[in-house]
């Protein structure tokens, strides 16, 4: 059985070494009483990533890779796509919004690709998470987090 | 005798009461973690990196210690009482101890787990003591050259020869080795794969990695492919207490997963799951009461637990003395010790001495605590083991990102995250192991340290890896691992 998904991973990993040789040939060669510079180790790592793509690809190409286990379950875009939503405005947030913020608006996100439809106890819940992850952290452990909308709330309330 | 007085003065160390605390906290939220479904002993330990950060070095990994084995027996209360197995090394106990709870016997499959982690644990940690000092005069004698070749055969052992597909896993290591690139080389301070990107100048932490393809990678998986499948929790029913058959089926069965699991931790063959299954089959072997096989038989559970913490301690043996982590959870430990400065090998034995032995001797206070609080607590793991999806994922999620970016308060390396959690799950989906990519992103800058400093003493001279005669039988042995089984292979498909 032909998978385009093989064939395709396999073809990306062979593309990923080539593109690894091309980053290699900028770094310079001269090494010292070794005779081997900073290039050498990257050259052989570019070698051996291409070699492996090229295997995986024969593979792909000659009945699929080998002894990979039965996959049955379809792909489901919507959950996949909130997780990943998630991630991304916790990226976006986390610098001016602050800690809590962002990490409610994940959290909020992950439960809804979970499955969850209920959105406002996913909030209530993220924030209770994230308000006692930033005082442990903070408070607890010196481990500085952006403070961000909350930080006139955190400081009048004496944290 | 010089070792015992050496872990006399590291017991002075562990029963401080601060370096007490830290063991029971460790231990305490190790098994918390590693409770939750799908949070295998690399996630927790990776997870809980990023509270150790302002503790003192020996404090710190103390508390590693106690979170690695606390994630260790997590995993088999989940395993016992679910039937989804978080890890690998805990799907023999899945076979029996799941049986056992189905069947109202949930309290003796965890009591002979605990116990049998605690008696297994405790001699792989006494085996340990004796063992890391010679290992550690042993390994004075290595020159670059054979360290050098030593990893070679690690990488080759866990990528190559363990797992389904060799070439899926020399992909995976392979692609590590390319993380472990990215950075300034230490030797010529030459920038490498970092494009100027400040965050990436660091290099590709070991948190990030290992968060991005369990904890991301996974929680992507699910949701896309599992997201509707719910797993039941076994009621813990009756007495927690073993009846007096039962310890008497199960004490030989630890004795003997011990004396499987250790040895098979101390060598490069990917940690537990090797020997659990051996213990399995060999408690099969030999029970008197074959018919409860595959209906809960309590010697498949003692067994494979016991292998599974003796071969635990037994992963602490290389990583101690040689510096070399044989497992995912290991390369995550060796990080812990890179961001105190600190190189496990055996100069460490020489320079920390008290750390060293400190951390072996909490090792032994680790399993006492972990049989004190495990028993007693098991309501609560109940408890935890029973959260719902959405929430346990989108907590997992809020923890996993502030690990990564506590690291440089930036969004580089939460996007960084993400990209190593797509690539989490691809290599899920497409069963490429993640476990030699962590190993590799570790090893593979220490290799080449040593590699370029071996060529540098014979002056670019490439014979010192085969002239050495520890290199060369290192070497020697890679080659014969990569050749034999191919011959088999060859000689079988010919004969057929």
């Amino acid at each position: 059985m032909r998978s385009p998904a093989e064939i395709a991973l396999s073809l990306g990993v062979v593309a990923l070494g080539l593109g690894v040789a091309g980053v290699t040939a900028t770094l310079p060669s001269e090494g010292g009483y070794a005779g081997i510079g900073p290039n050498f180790i990257p050259a052989v790592v570019a070698a051996g990533i291409i070699a492996v793509g090229v295997w995986l690809a024969i593979e792909a190409f000659t009945g699929g890779w080998r002894k990979a286990p039965e996959h049955t379950d379809t792909f489901a875009p919507a959950p996949f796509l909130w997780v990943s939503a998630g991630l991304f405005a916790h990226m976006l947030l986390i610098a001016w919004a602050g800690f809590i913020v962002a990490g409610t608006v994940l959290f909020a996100g992950v439960a809804r690709g979970f499955g969850s439809r209920r959105v406002a106890r996913d909030i209530a819940l993220g924030l209770v998470f994230t308000i006692g992850i930033y005082l442990f952290f903070v408070k607890l452990l010196n481990v500085s987090l952006p403070a961000g909308w909350f930080a006139p709330l955190l400081g009048t309330a004496g944290i | 005798m010089e070792a015992l007085n050496a872990l006399i003065a590291g017991f002075g160390v562990a029963l401080q009461p601060m370096n007490l605390l830290w063991g029971l906290v460790g231990v305490t939220l190790g098994t918390l973690v590693g409770v939750l479904p799908g949070v295998g002993p690399a996630l927790t330990v990776a997870m809980l990196l990023p509270l150790t950060v302002r503790l003192d070095p020996t404090g710190a990994l103390i508390m590693f210690a106690g979170i690695y084995y606390g994630a260790m027996f997590g995993g088999s209360t989940t395993t016992i009482l679910l039937n989804t197995p978080g890890e690998s090394a805990s799907i023999a106990t899945a076979l029996e101890g799941n049986r056992m709870a189905k069947a109202g016997r949930a309290g003796p499959a965890l009591a002979t787990s605990a116990i049998g982690s605690f008696v297994a644990g405790s001699i792989a940690t006494f085996l340990l003591t004796l063992l890391a000092p010679l290992v550690v005069e042993l390994a004075l004698k290595f020159g670059p050259a054979d360290y050098f070749a030593l990893m070679v055969f690690a990488f080759i052992t866990v990528a190559a020869v363990l797992g389904n597909s060799t070439v899926r896993g020399l992909t995976s290591l392979f692609l590590g080795l390319l993380f472990g690139l990215v950075g300034i080389d230490s030797q010529t301070g030459q920038q490498r794969f970092a494009f100027g990107v400040p965050e990436l100048l660091d290099g590709v932490d070991v948190v990030v990695l290992a968060v991005g393809l369990f904890a991301v990678g996974e929680a992507l998986y699910v949701a896309a492919y599992q997201s509707r499948i719910t797993a039941t929790v076994e009621k813990v029913r009756g007495s927690l207490l073993m009846s007096a058959a039962d310890w008497k089926r199960s004490w030989p069965a630890w004795l003997r997963a011990t004396a499987i699991g250790f040895p098979f931790g101390t060598i490069p063959a990917g940690g537990s799951e090797i020997p659990t299954f051996l213990s399995y089959a060999t408690e099969k072997k030999l029970t008197k009461h074959p018919e409860e096989f595959g209906n809960g038989a309590i010697e498949g559970v003692a067994g494979p637990e016991a292998a599974n913490n003796a071969a635990a301690t037994g992963v602490l043996v290389p990583l101690l003395t040689l510096g070399i982590p044989t497992s995912a959870t290991a390369a995550i430990l060796l990080g812990a010790f890179q961001n105190y400065g600190l190189q496990p090998g055996p100069l460490l034995f020489e320079a920390q001495k008290d750390l060293v032995w400190g951390l072996i001797a909490s090792l032994y206070v680790g399993n006492v605590i972990l049989l004190i609080l495990n028993l007693p607590l098991i309501g609560l793991w109940v408890r935890v083991l029973q959260i719902p999806k959405d929430i346990l994922y989108a907590g997992i999620l809020v923890f996993a990102t502030l690990g990564a970016y506590s690291l440089h308060q930036s969004w580089v390396d939460l996007a960084t995250l993400y990209v190593f959690g797509l690539l989490g799950f691809a290599m899920r989906r497409w069963d490429i192991p993640v476990g030699p990519a962590v190993i590799g992103l570790i090893l593979g800058p220490i290799a080449e340290t040593q590699f370029r400093r071996a060529l540098s003493i014979s002056q670019g001279d490439v014979s010192v890896f085969f002239t050495h005669p520890i290199s060369a039988s290192f070497l020697a042995l890679t080659a014969l691992l990569i050749v034999v089984p191919w011959l088999v292979r060859r000689f079988r498909s010919t004969s057929s």
